[in-house]
């Protein structure tokens, strides 16, 4: 939060309403960070499952009974071709779904913070400030 | 989020002791700095203001570390989870598990395992309990969706914080303002008696 500045300060007072306004604003702004930070990691993830679908697939063309070794949990497990694609495959859907529902939260908590900051630049004009630095 | 009022029946909002669920307690919002002003002096309002912000930014700070290591437990359970759906998938095969499982770091060794009926789970404080295989997957479901939860009031309590530190940090900026043009009137008050 920045002080009023003399030359730029507006007469207005802060009201229970406003005050309330600029905590959902800073709430929703911690929780958009957290949600993206999250979302970031899991896309990473999601990328490496799609790389190592694409090597298993390639491999399944030259040795269908080829065993691979596929980490559960800790240790590695082998199990076939076949099993370790279809593993994959859930895996990955798994995770689309998470990505689509965090993009949605993403999408919602924008269009709710857009209205927040409409409504105290509105009020507050410079006064305020609700940029991420 | 909902707020609990304990005392109703109070007709003065300063007095009013509002906390949430789990009992932090909610900031008084400065209605009015003017008459807020008049009962306190501007030096021991601030520091009360900013002593009050400190205080939430530690417990803030005790939470995060909690969410910490909630964030890191959730996928620990949810690992040891598929390792027992895996067993449980394979616990009527005749066939054994190869598996390469680490003996030390950097250390592997290959083992064959017959498929099995119970596993054993580390249960913290030395204990280590044998379980049914679907018991056992009973048992991690519960603990994962307490830790689930309790993460999401840990979440939510944060929210909380966030809102307490936010309203005393707009708290302290108005005061501040306040008492900025409280000066600024006195000089120009000074120098018009002086011309």
């Amino acid at each position: 939060m920045r002080m009023i500045n003399q030359d730029e300060e507006v007469e207005a007072e802060v009201t229970w309403e406003d005050q309330q306004n600029i905590n959902s604003f800073s709430k929703l702004n911690v929780k958009f960070s957290d949600i993206e930070e999250r979302y970031e990691k899991k896309r990473e993830e999601h990328e490496y499952l799609n790389d190592l679908l694409v090597d298993l697939e390639q491999q399944e063309l030259l040795d269908e009974c080829e065993l691979v070794r596929y980490k559960i949990g800790d240790a590695f497990i082998s199990i076939t071709l076949e099993d370790a694609v279809q593993r994959t495959k859930e895996e990955k859907e798994l995770l689309s779904e998470e990505l689509q529902k965090l993009k949605n939260e993403m999408d919602s908590l924008t269009t709710e913070m857009d209205k927040l900051k409409e409504s105290l630049y509105g009020k507050f004009g410079k006064a305020i400030n609700l940029e991420k630095d | 989020m909902s707020t609990r009022q304990l005392e109703k029946s109070s007709s003065d909002p300063a007095e009013e002791l509002v906390m949430n669920p789990r009992g932090i307690p909610k900031v008084q919002f400065v209605e009015n700095v003017d008459d807020f002003m008049s009962k306190a002096s501007f030096e021991a309002t601030l520091g009360k203001f900013q002593e009050t912000v400190a205080k939430y930014k530690f417990m803030e700070f005790n939470y995060m570390n909690r969410k910490k290591g909630l964030e890191t437990r959730i996928p620990e359970i949810k690992k040891t989870l598929t390792v027992v759906e895996f067993l449980i998938s394979m616990q009527d095969s005749d066939e054994s598990i190869e598996t390469t499982f680490e003996l030390n770091d950097t250390l592997w060794a290959a083992a064959k395992v017959k498929s099995t009926k119970t596993v054993y789970l580390w249960l913290g404080a030395n204990v280590m309990l044998e379980y049914e295989l679907q018991e056992a997957k009973e048992l991690l479901e519960t603990k994962l969706s307490t830790a689930q939860s309790t993460l999401d009031f840990v979440i939510e309590d944060l929210e909380f914080m966030r809102e307490q530190i936010t309203t005393m940090e707009v708290n302290i900026a108005r005061v501040y303002n306040w008492d900025v043009k409280r000066r600024r009137h006195s000089k120009t008050d000074q120098s018009e008696e002086k011309s």
